[in-house]
């Protein structure tokens, strides 16, 4: 058990339940019908909001990250008012610019630091780790105070992760949820039945930017060091395949997706150099083979019934 | 200063026009965008680069070299993330995540092969100047625009007037007529393609020469430029793309020139947004249909 949980398991562990956030995020906005590609830029105003509290203003931690997040919503509410006039690929391209425009701000402004980015950020870890030893705790059997408290960290990003399934769960029987789902299907027939499609585009797309945001904030404090790099481009390639690797149509979905595409850097170690093409042939031959992504609801049907008939023999 | 400044706004406009214009011609015929333009003009770049590095041809003949490899690179797209799609309905945006696939995977093909570091093209074409009146302009410069204008009229009046062009303007009207009227669409398309490569490769090397730098990374922010220009001067607008991208490169040179210099990548996408609130269909679309 000590040797399972060494510091570099625990720490792909933490990465996995940060991707995980990102992919409930996408997942929000996708659940419109609308595909977003600000999600690396909400990310980064999440993470440098909350970093600029901590680091310059003091402010506590747990305070700082639903801030962050906040941020982050209020932003994306303020342009996806004029954003989500626009349908389909123009929408992809405003908020890819959107994502660019954040970049360039960031790398020219005093406040973040420009291309040198924040450092010195309090890691959850050490924090936590702080307060175990203010108890006088600092060894716990065979565990070291830092396994412990990354544990910790661990546990408390798994919690926010189950919160957000639950939720996602819950919206979709829901009112607002049945309405996303209207809009997704046909937008012209959900507007015809009643629905306010931009209130609840809105309200998709300020949720998917609070959880982004929210997930900015996580991975500034457990990182020590965050930079206008971090968000850039790539990011928000990666966070698009793990709704395209995974399926949009279920928020385990992109779980799944972030959860293969943490994972699989690690074990391809070897190929570390390859990763960035094996990611791009992976979205080819999603997009031909299987659009929907492994999991959808057909999938999940297919497999209930097969467990429902078998225990049933 | 002024004539200076709009001397070189023009040369770099003129290379944004001729990526634009790759973004234009496909999404006219196939209504997709194209992401990875960007990369199969950085992958153009190289190719030029090593055609002189290496081979020492004249600079002319490695752009026809960038424009033929670039064409059978963008085939070869076609062929395997475009056409796959196209056999079977699927959603709109499944189009645009097979390029950024394609987009990504050229650009670390590149990183592997060529190294993550700028190269430089071994001539000396940028010392030579030229001083008329007020303005100084280097033969690099001559060269870049005579290229892309010469280009750009080129293309122009083959759409306008040859049996290909009128096939290629048809197909992208309506592809299911123009495939009643006895028109290869398979080929049209294919043609398309390979044209708006080839373009994307010979801009690759006319903006290696510009800025004297040739690196991976070129694809992106040039591809978002070109997409820029595409929002701009409208979709599918040909006319559009090239007067969006001499619009954008002089509004970049005049920030660069009048202050905010860092600003400069920010400059494209804050059109874009701008344009996209005020005026959707871009400045010289139509509201609805109508391409070319």
């Amino acid at each position: 058990m000590a040797i399972l949980l060494n510091q570099y398991y625990l720490q792909i562990a933490v990465f996995v339940m940060v991707n995980a956030i990102l992919g409930v995020s996408i997942y929000l906005t996708l659940s419109t019908g609308q595909l977003s590609l600000g999600n690396a830029g909400f990310m980064s105003i999440g993470a440098y909001t909350c970093a600029i509290l901590t680091v310059k203003a003091g402010l506590p931690v747990y305070l700082a990250i639903p801030l962050g997040g906040l941020a982050a919503s209020f932003i994306s509410i303020i342009i996806g008012f004029p954003a989500l006039r626009l349908t389909g690929i123009y929408l992809a391209i405003a908020t890819l610019g959107f994502g660019e425009v954040v970049r360039v701000i960031v790398l020219n402004l005093k406040i973040t630091n420009g291309a040198l980015g924040i450092s010195g950020i309090p890691t959850l870890g050490t924090k936590i780790g702080k307060i175990l030893s203010s108890f006088g705790l600092s060894k716990f059997g065979g565990f070291s105070a830092q396994q412990v408290s990354t544990l910790l960290v661990l546990v408390i990003l798994l919690l926010v992760l189950a919160f957000l399934i639950f939720f996602c769960i819950r919206l979709n029987r829901s009112r607002v949820g049945r309405a996303f789902a209207a809009i997704k299907a046909d937008e012209s027939a959900a507007e015809a039945m009643g629905i306010n499609t931009t209130y609840y585009k809105l309200l998709a797309f300020a949720l998917g930017a609070l959880i982004a945001g929210i997930a900015g904030g996580l991975s500034a404090h457990l990182t020590f060091f965050i930079g206008p790099k971090d968000f850039a481009y790539h990011r928000t390639v990666e966070i698009l395949l793990y709704a395209v690797l995974g399926g949009s149509d279920l928020v385990i979905g992109p779980i799944v997706g972030a959860l293969i595409l943490t994972l699989l850097p690690e074990v391809l170690r070897s190929a570390s150099n390859y990763r960035l093409m094996i990611y791009g042939a992976l979205l080819v031959t999603m997009m031909a083979f299987r659009p929907q992504g492994l999991i959808s609801e057909e999938t999940v049907r297919y497999w209930k019934g097969k467990l429902g008939r078998g225990s049933k023999q | 200063m002024f004539w200076q400044q709009l001397v070189n706004g023009l040369t770099l406009g003129s290379t944004y026009s001729l990526v634009a214009l790759g973004y234009t011609l496909i999404m006219g015929v196939l209504n997709i965008i194209n992401m990875a333009h960007g990369e199969i003009f950085m992958i153009g770049a190289f190719v030029g680069l090593y055609l002189v590095t290496y081979l020492k041809v004249n600079i002319f003949v490695a752009m026809a070299g960038a424009m033929l490899a670039s064409a059978l690179l963008g085939c070869l797209m076609e062929m395997l993330a475009l056409r796959p799609l196209r056999r079977r309905a699927v959603s709109h945006l499944a189009p645009l995540i097979s390029t950024i696939g394609v987009s990504i995977f050229l650009e670390s093909l590149a990183l592997n092969l060529f190294g993550p570091q700028s190269q430089a093209f071994p001539t000396e074409l940028a010392a030579v100047q030229f001083e008329l009146g007020p303005i100084r302009i280097t033969l690099v410069q001559i060269i870049i625009l005579g290229i892309s204008f010469g280009l750009m009229f080129i293309l122009r009046f083959w759409l306008a007037k040859t049996r290909v062009g009128k096939a290629i303007r048809t197909t992208a009207e309506n592809i299911e007529t123009a495939n009643l009227l006895g028109i290869n669409t398979n080929r049209i398309i294919f043609l398309t393609v390979a044209l708006a490569s080839g373009l994307g490769g010979v801009a690759g090397v006319l903006v290696g020469l510009s800025f004297n730098a040739v690196e991976p990374t070129m694809g992106l922010s040039m591809g978002l430029k070109g997409l820029a220009v595409l929002i701009l001067g409208g979709m599918g607008n040909i006319t559009g793309a090239m007067l969006g991208g001499l619009i954008l490169g002089i509004a970049e040179v005049f920030t660069v020139a009048y202050g905010a210099s860092s600003y400069r990548d920010a400059v494209a996408f804050g059109m874009i947004i701008l344009i996209l609130f005020i005026r959707p269909q871009g400045l010289f679309g139509k509201r609805q249909g109508g391409r070319f």
